[in-house]
Protein backbone atom coordinates (compact mmCIF):
# COMPACT_ATOMS: atom_id res chain seq x y z
CA UNK A 1 0.00 0.00 0.00
CA UNK A 2 1.34 3.28 -0.84
CA UNK A 3 0.97 6.45 1.02
CA UNK A 4 -1.61 7.87 -0.99
CA UNK A 5 -3.88 5.05 -0.67
CA UNK A 6 -3.07 4.68 3.23
CA UNK A 7 -4.10 8.37 3.72
CA UNK A 8 -7.30 7.79 1.66
CA UNK A 9 -8.36 4.58 3.21
CA UNK A 10 -7.51 5.82 6.97
CA UNK A 11 -8.70 4.23 9.16
CA UNK A 12 -9.64 1.07 7.73
CA UNK A 13 -5.60 -0.23 7.53
CA UNK A 14 -4.25 2.25 9.73
CA UNK A 15 -2.23 -0.55 11.89
CA UNK A 16 -0.59 -2.02 9.29
CA UNK A 17 0.48 0.89 6.89
CA UNK A 18 2.07 2.83 10.14
CA UNK A 19 3.71 0.17 11.63
CA UNK A 20 6.13 -0.23 8.21
CA UNK A 21 6.24 4.17 7.70
CA UNK A 22 7.82 6.32 10.93
CA UNK A 23 7.09 9.06 8.54
CA UNK A 24 3.02 8.00 8.35
CA UNK A 25 3.16 6.87 11.83
CA UNK A 26 4.13 10.48 13.08
CA UNK A 27 1.90 12.29 11.01
CA UNK A 28 -0.72 9.69 12.13
CA UNK A 29 0.06 10.70 15.75
CA UNK A 30 0.11 14.41 14.57
CA UNK A 31 -3.35 13.96 12.80
CA UNK A 32 -5.14 12.46 15.89
CA UNK A 33 -3.92 15.23 18.35
CA UNK A 34 -5.14 17.60 15.90
CA UNK A 35 -8.52 15.98 15.78
CA UNK A 36 -8.41 15.51 19.58
CA UNK A 37 -8.20 19.48 19.72
CA UNK A 38 -10.77 19.76 16.90
CA UNK A 39 -13.01 17.83 19.16
CA UNK A 40 -11.82 20.50 22.42
CA UNK A 41 -13.11 23.38 19.97
CA UNK A 42 -16.24 21.61 18.86
CA UNK A 43 -17.06 20.64 22.18
CA UNK A 44 -16.31 25.00 23.40
CA UNK A 45 -19.08 25.66 20.74
CA UNK A 46 -21.80 22.95 21.43
CA UNK A 47 -23.33 26.19 23.01
CA UNK A 48 -23.25 28.31 19.97
CA UNK A 49 -27.20 27.52 18.48
CA UNK A 50 -29.33 30.23 16.37
CA UNK A 51 -30.74 33.06 18.12
CA UNK A 52 -34.51 32.45 19.46
CA UNK A 53 -35.70 34.78 16.57
CA UNK A 54 -35.18 32.74 13.90
CA UNK A 55 -37.25 29.59 15.81
CA UNK A 56 -40.37 32.24 16.40
CA UNK A 57 -40.00 33.24 12.78
CA UNK A 58 -40.10 30.13 11.58
CA UNK A 59 -43.36 28.54 13.86
CA UNK A 60 -44.87 31.85 12.99
CA UNK A 61 -44.22 30.29 9.24
CA UNK A 62 -45.24 26.84 9.96
CA UNK A 63 -48.53 28.18 11.42
CA UNK A 64 -49.36 30.11 8.81
CA UNK A 65 -48.76 27.91 6.06
CA UNK A 66 -51.25 25.30 8.06
CA UNK A 67 -53.82 28.32 8.95
CA UNK A 68 -54.29 29.20 6.04
CA UNK A 69 -54.34 26.45 4.34
CA UNK A 70 -56.73 25.07 6.87
CA UNK A 71 -59.12 28.64 6.56
CA UNK A 72 -58.45 28.25 2.84
CA UNK A 73 -59.88 24.64 2.92
CA UNK A 74 -62.89 25.71 5.33
CA UNK A 75 -63.82 28.20 2.58
CA UNK A 76 -63.02 26.33 -0.28
CA UNK A 77 -65.69 23.76 1.15
CA UNK A 78 -68.22 26.43 1.58
CA UNK A 79 -68.12 28.37 -1.66
CA UNK A 80 -69.70 25.90 -3.62
CA UNK A 81 -72.36 25.46 -0.70
CA UNK A 82 -73.18 29.35 -0.85
CA UNK A 83 -72.89 29.28 -4.48
CA UNK A 84 -75.67 26.33 -5.02
CA UNK A 85 -77.79 28.17 -2.42
CA UNK A 86 -77.70 31.36 -4.65
CA UNK A 87 -78.38 29.04 -7.79
CA UNK A 88 -81.42 27.57 -6.04
CA UNK A 89 -82.61 30.82 -5.22
CA UNK A 90 -82.09 32.44 -8.45
CA UNK A 91 -83.79 29.00 -9.93
CA UNK A 92 -86.37 29.55 -7.55
CA UNK A 93 -87.07 33.35 -8.10
CA UNK A 94 -87.22 32.55 -11.77
CA UNK A 95 -89.36 30.15 -11.57
CA UNK A 96 -91.80 32.09 -9.70
CA UNK A 97 -91.30 35.13 -11.95
CA UNK A 98 -92.38 33.43 -14.60
CA UNK A 99 -95.08 31.63 -13.12
CA UNK A 100 -96.34 33.87 -10.84
CA UNK A 101 -95.05 37.93 -11.57
CA UNK A 102 -95.43 39.65 -14.33
CA UNK A 103 -92.53 39.86 -17.58
CA UNK A 104 -90.99 42.90 -16.08
CA UNK A 105 -90.30 41.51 -12.64
CA UNK A 106 -88.49 38.44 -13.83
CA UNK A 107 -85.47 38.02 -11.90
CA UNK A 108 -82.54 38.76 -13.42
CA UNK A 109 -80.48 36.38 -15.18
CA UNK A 110 -77.74 34.52 -13.49
CA UNK A 111 -75.21 36.96 -13.45
CA UNK A 112 -76.50 37.86 -10.24
CA UNK A 113 -74.36 35.48 -8.55
CA UNK A 114 -71.38 36.51 -10.34
CA UNK A 115 -72.29 40.39 -9.73
CA UNK A 116 -72.58 39.54 -5.62
CA UNK A 117 -69.44 37.79 -6.09
CA UNK A 118 -67.57 40.63 -7.74
CA UNK A 119 -68.90 43.01 -4.79
CA UNK A 120 -67.45 40.08 -2.10
CA UNK A 121 -63.93 40.34 -4.20
CA UNK A 122 -64.13 43.93 -4.11
CA UNK A 123 -64.61 44.41 -0.41
CA UNK A 124 -61.66 42.32 -0.16
CA UNK A 125 -59.74 43.75 -2.80
CA UNK A 126 -59.93 47.31 -0.74
CA UNK A 127 -57.91 46.20 2.04
CA UNK A 128 -54.90 45.58 -0.39
CA UNK A 129 -51.83 47.72 0.59
CA UNK A 130 -49.30 49.67 -1.87
CA UNK A 131 -46.66 47.47 -1.43
CA UNK A 132 -49.36 44.63 -2.75
CA UNK A 133 -49.63 42.96 0.48
CA UNK A 134 -53.83 41.47 0.97
CA UNK A 135 -54.79 41.75 4.64
CA UNK A 136 -56.04 38.43 5.87
CA UNK A 137 -59.52 38.43 6.28
CA UNK A 138 -60.67 38.52 10.25
CA UNK A 139 -56.87 39.28 11.26
CA UNK A 140 -56.20 42.78 13.42
CA UNK A 141 -55.36 45.54 11.39
CA UNK A 142 -51.31 45.71 11.53
CA UNK A 143 -50.20 49.10 12.79
CA UNK A 144 -47.39 51.40 11.11
CA UNK A 145 -45.37 50.90 14.66
CA UNK A 146 -45.76 47.32 14.97
CA UNK A 147 -42.78 45.48 14.25
CA UNK A 148 -43.06 42.79 11.30
CA UNK A 149 -41.90 40.25 9.44
CA UNK A 150 -42.29 39.33 6.06
CA UNK A 151 -41.29 35.43 5.00
CA UNK A 152 -41.26 33.81 1.69
CA UNK A 153 -42.88 31.09 1.27
CA UNK A 154 -45.11 28.69 -1.50
CA UNK A 155 -48.53 28.30 -0.24
CA UNK A 156 -51.28 26.25 -1.71
CA UNK A 157 -53.43 28.51 -4.20
CA UNK A 158 -56.11 27.76 -2.56
CA UNK A 159 -54.61 30.15 -0.06
CA UNK A 160 -55.73 33.10 -3.16
CA UNK A 161 -59.37 31.98 -2.19
CA UNK A 162 -58.97 32.95 1.87
CA UNK A 163 -58.18 36.50 1.00
CA UNK A 164 -60.71 36.87 -1.77
CA UNK A 165 -58.73 36.24 -5.21
CA UNK A 166 -60.19 34.13 -8.00
CA UNK A 167 -58.47 30.60 -8.42
CA UNK A 168 -59.95 28.01 -10.60
CA UNK A 169 -60.90 24.82 -9.11
CA UNK A 170 -58.48 22.72 -11.10
CA UNK A 171 -55.14 25.08 -9.93
CA UNK A 172 -56.21 24.81 -6.32
CA UNK A 173 -53.92 22.16 -5.42
CA UNK A 174 -51.08 23.81 -6.88
CA UNK A 175 -48.86 26.10 -5.36
CA UNK A 176 -47.94 29.59 -5.51
CA UNK A 177 -45.19 31.82 -4.14
CA UNK A 178 -45.78 34.56 -1.33
CA UNK A 179 -44.66 36.72 1.25
CA UNK A 180 -46.50 36.59 4.53
CA UNK A 181 -46.52 39.31 6.60
CA UNK A 182 -46.42 38.68 10.65
CA UNK A 183 -47.24 40.68 13.26
CA UNK A 184 -45.75 40.84 16.41
CA UNK A 185 -46.78 38.26 18.10
CA UNK A 186 -45.89 35.68 15.32
CA UNK A 187 -49.46 35.40 13.67
CA UNK A 188 -50.14 35.80 9.78
CA UNK A 189 -51.52 39.36 8.96
CA UNK A 190 -51.27 39.78 5.35
CA UNK A 191 -50.33 37.91 2.12
CA UNK A 192 -48.34 38.96 -0.97
CA UNK A 193 -48.67 36.72 -3.84
CA UNK A 194 -45.65 36.57 -6.29
CA UNK A 195 -47.41 35.55 -9.58
CA UNK B 1 -30.94 11.16 19.84
CA UNK B 2 -31.72 8.37 22.39
CA UNK B 3 -34.19 4.77 21.90
CA UNK B 4 -37.95 5.73 21.93
CA UNK B 5 -37.64 9.42 20.23
CA UNK B 6 -38.83 9.55 16.80
CA UNK B 7 -36.57 10.05 14.29
CA UNK B 8 -36.34 12.75 12.31
CA UNK B 9 -38.31 11.27 9.26
CA UNK B 10 -40.75 10.72 11.77
CA UNK B 11 -40.96 14.51 12.83
CA UNK B 12 -41.15 15.24 9.29
CA UNK B 13 -43.96 13.22 8.34
CA UNK B 14 -45.57 14.85 11.49
CA UNK B 15 -44.90 17.94 10.79
CA UNK B 16 -46.23 17.38 7.15
CA UNK B 17 -49.63 16.98 8.84
CA UNK B 18 -49.19 20.38 10.64
CA UNK B 19 -47.76 18.87 13.96
CA UNK B 20 -46.32 21.81 15.36
CA UNK B 21 -44.68 19.97 18.32
CA UNK B 22 -43.22 17.35 15.68
CA UNK B 23 -41.27 20.90 13.69
CA UNK B 24 -40.26 22.13 16.78
CA UNK B 25 -38.90 18.88 17.91
CA UNK B 26 -36.86 18.07 14.89
CA UNK B 27 -35.88 22.21 14.29
CA UNK B 28 -34.60 21.87 18.42
CA UNK B 29 -32.83 19.05 17.42
CA UNK B 30 -31.17 19.92 14.30
CA UNK B 31 -31.02 23.87 14.27
CA UNK B 32 -27.29 24.30 16.32
CA UNK B 33 -25.51 22.00 14.37
CA UNK B 34 -26.76 23.25 11.12
CA UNK B 35 -26.16 27.08 12.30
CA UNK B 36 -22.78 26.84 13.30
CA UNK B 37 -21.74 24.55 9.88
CA UNK B 38 -23.38 27.76 7.84
CA UNK B 39 -21.61 30.14 9.96
CA UNK B 40 -18.36 28.08 9.53
CA UNK B 41 -18.68 28.23 5.39
CA UNK B 42 -20.39 31.48 5.10
CA UNK B 43 -17.94 32.93 7.90
CA UNK B 44 -20.82 35.12 8.97
CA UNK B 45 -23.42 35.15 12.24
CA UNK B 46 -26.19 37.33 10.21
CA UNK B 47 -25.71 34.80 7.03
CA UNK B 48 -25.83 31.72 9.39
CA UNK B 49 -29.10 33.00 10.60
CA UNK B 50 -30.58 33.51 7.41
CA UNK B 51 -29.53 29.91 6.25
CA UNK B 52 -30.96 28.22 9.37
CA UNK B 53 -34.27 29.93 8.09
CA UNK B 54 -34.21 29.10 4.49
CA UNK B 55 -33.34 25.70 5.37
CA UNK B 56 -36.62 24.72 8.14
CA UNK B 57 -38.69 27.22 5.22
CA UNK B 58 -37.64 24.30 3.13
CA UNK B 59 -39.01 21.57 5.43
CA UNK B 60 -42.23 23.29 5.45
CA UNK B 61 -42.70 22.95 1.73
CA UNK B 62 -44.43 19.21 0.44
CA UNK B 63 -41.98 19.45 -2.40
CA UNK B 64 -38.35 19.98 -0.60
CA UNK B 65 -37.06 17.09 -2.59
CA UNK B 66 -35.82 15.16 0.28
CA UNK B 67 -35.75 11.27 -0.32
CA UNK B 68 -35.36 8.98 2.36
CA UNK B 69 -33.51 6.34 0.32
CA UNK B 70 -30.78 8.67 -0.99
CA UNK B 71 -29.59 9.68 2.55
CA UNK B 72 -31.00 10.79 5.86
CA UNK B 73 -32.83 14.13 6.39
CA UNK B 74 -29.37 15.34 8.86
CA UNK B 75 -27.51 15.05 5.59
CA UNK B 76 -30.28 16.73 3.46
CA UNK B 77 -30.36 19.43 5.71
CA UNK B 78 -26.75 20.05 5.84
CA UNK B 79 -26.83 19.82 2.20
CA UNK B 80 -29.16 22.73 1.59
CA UNK B 81 -27.71 24.69 4.10
CA UNK B 82 -24.05 24.31 1.86
CA UNK B 83 -26.12 25.25 -1.10
CA UNK B 84 -28.03 28.53 0.78
CA UNK B 85 -24.17 29.14 1.52
CA UNK B 86 -22.78 29.14 -1.33
CA UNK B 87 -26.06 31.18 -2.66
CA UNK B 88 -24.83 34.10 0.33
CA UNK B 89 -20.92 33.57 -0.83
CA UNK B 90 -21.74 33.77 -4.48
CA UNK B 91 -24.05 37.34 -3.97
CA UNK B 92 -21.33 38.76 -1.43
CA UNK B 93 -18.08 37.32 -3.28
CA UNK B 94 -16.78 37.12 0.59
CA UNK B 95 -14.81 33.80 -0.74
CA UNK B 96 -12.19 33.46 -3.52
CA UNK B 97 -10.55 30.84 -2.64
CA UNK B 98 -8.26 29.02 -4.86
CA UNK B 99 -9.95 25.58 -4.68
CA UNK B 100 -8.61 23.81 -7.76
CA UNK B 101 -5.42 24.35 -7.27
CA UNK B 102 -5.49 23.34 -3.58
CA UNK B 103 -7.09 19.96 -4.52
CA UNK B 104 -4.03 18.91 -7.07
CA UNK B 105 -1.45 20.73 -4.63
CA UNK B 106 1.51 18.22 -2.86
CA UNK B 107 0.09 17.94 0.65
CA UNK B 108 2.69 20.23 2.74
CA UNK B 109 5.86 17.98 3.88
CA UNK B 110 6.32 18.31 7.81
CA UNK B 111 9.00 16.76 9.78
CA UNK B 112 8.63 13.63 11.89
CA UNK B 113 8.63 15.71 15.79
CA UNK B 114 7.06 19.20 14.11
CA UNK B 115 3.96 18.96 16.42
CA UNK B 116 2.33 22.95 16.21
CA UNK B 117 -0.10 22.17 18.95
CA UNK B 118 3.03 21.00 21.65
CA UNK B 119 4.38 24.35 22.33
CA UNK B 120 0.75 26.11 22.40
CA UNK B 121 -0.98 26.11 25.79
CA UNK B 122 -5.01 25.17 25.92
CA UNK B 123 -6.46 28.63 25.17
CA UNK B 124 -4.03 29.33 22.39
CA UNK B 125 -4.01 25.99 20.81
CA UNK B 126 -8.60 26.52 20.66
CA UNK B 127 -7.81 30.44 19.46
CA UNK B 128 -5.33 29.13 16.85
CA UNK B 129 -7.27 26.46 16.02
CA UNK B 130 -10.70 28.15 15.45
CA UNK B 131 -8.62 30.57 13.08
CA UNK B 132 -6.61 28.03 10.88
CA UNK B 133 -9.89 26.35 10.50
CA UNK B 134 -11.79 29.94 9.47
CA UNK B 135 -8.99 30.24 7.23
CA UNK B 136 -9.01 26.95 4.97
CA UNK B 137 -10.02 27.50 1.91
CA UNK B 138 -14.21 27.06 1.34
CA UNK B 139 -13.92 22.80 0.59
CA UNK B 140 -12.19 21.82 3.27
CA UNK B 141 -13.49 23.96 6.01
CA UNK B 142 -16.80 22.67 4.75
CA UNK B 143 -15.67 19.12 5.26
CA UNK B 144 -13.92 20.23 8.76
CA UNK B 145 -17.24 21.63 10.15
CA UNK B 146 -19.04 18.84 9.10
CA UNK B 147 -16.68 15.24 10.15
CA UNK B 148 -14.41 17.28 13.37
CA UNK B 149 -16.50 19.72 14.63
CA UNK B 150 -20.02 18.57 14.34
CA UNK B 151 -19.09 14.87 13.86
CA UNK B 152 -21.51 13.94 11.08
CA UNK B 153 -20.47 10.48 9.45
CA UNK B 154 -18.74 10.38 6.43
CA UNK B 155 -22.22 9.33 4.56
CA UNK B 156 -23.77 12.03 5.64
CA UNK B 157 -20.75 14.46 4.97
CA UNK B 158 -21.05 12.87 1.21
CA UNK B 159 -24.55 13.20 1.14
CA UNK B 160 -24.51 16.96 1.95
CA UNK B 161 -21.21 17.74 -0.29
CA UNK B 162 -22.35 15.96 -2.86
CA UNK B 163 -18.93 13.56 -3.11
CA UNK B 164 -18.77 9.91 -2.60
CA UNK B 165 -17.25 9.01 0.63
CA UNK B 166 -13.84 8.32 -0.90
CA UNK B 167 -13.22 12.38 -1.78
CA UNK B 168 -14.57 13.27 2.09
CA UNK B 169 -11.76 11.06 3.40
CA UNK B 170 -9.38 12.99 1.20
CA UNK B 171 -10.45 15.97 1.82
CA UNK B 172 -10.41 15.74 5.46
CA UNK B 173 -6.94 14.39 5.12
CA UNK B 174 -5.75 17.52 3.29
CA UNK B 175 -7.65 19.59 5.19
CA UNK B 176 -5.94 18.34 8.47
CA UNK B 177 -2.91 18.37 6.92
CA UNK B 178 -3.32 21.98 5.80
CA UNK B 179 -4.19 23.04 9.32
CA UNK B 180 -1.26 21.53 10.61
CA UNK B 181 0.54 23.61 8.34
CA UNK B 182 -1.30 26.87 9.01
CA UNK B 183 -0.87 26.04 12.66
CA UNK B 184 3.08 25.22 12.11
CA UNK B 185 3.56 28.92 10.28
CA UNK B 186 2.18 30.84 13.12
CA UNK B 187 3.39 29.00 16.45
CA UNK B 188 5.95 31.34 17.69
CA UNK B 189 9.69 30.15 16.59
CA UNK B 190 11.67 28.21 19.10
CA UNK B 191 15.20 27.87 19.77
CA UNK B 192 14.88 24.37 18.19
CA UNK B 193 16.16 25.51 14.68
CA UNK B 194 14.35 24.53 12.01
CA UNK B 195 12.72 21.28 11.66
CA UNK B 196 13.97 18.91 8.35
CA UNK B 197 11.02 18.14 6.29
CA UNK B 198 10.80 14.47 5.78
CA UNK B 199 8.26 12.57 3.30
CA UNK B 200 6.92 8.73 3.15
CA UNK B 201 8.57 7.12 0.75
CA UNK B 202 6.90 3.78 0.29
Amino acid sequence: MSCEEFWNQMPDSLVNHASECAACAGRLAREQRLTAKLRILSAELSDVSTPARVEANLLAAFRATHEIGSRTQTRWWRMPVVAWTAAGAMAAALILGVAVLPKRHVAPPATHHSASTQVELASFNNQETDDGFIRIPNTPQIDPNDDVNVVRMELPKSAMLAVGLNVSPEQVSDTVEAEVMLGSDGLARAVRFME
Amino acid sequence: MTIGQPTDDELLQRLRHGDEAAFLELYRRRQAAIYRFAMHVSGSVSTAEDIVQEVFMTLLRSDCGYNPERGTLSGYLFGIARKQALRHLERGRIDVNIEGDLEVAPLPQMAVDDDPLAELTHRETIESLRRAVAALPRRYREVVSLCDLEEVDYADAAAALGCPIGTVRSRLHRARALLLEKLNKERPKSGLGALTPVRCEI
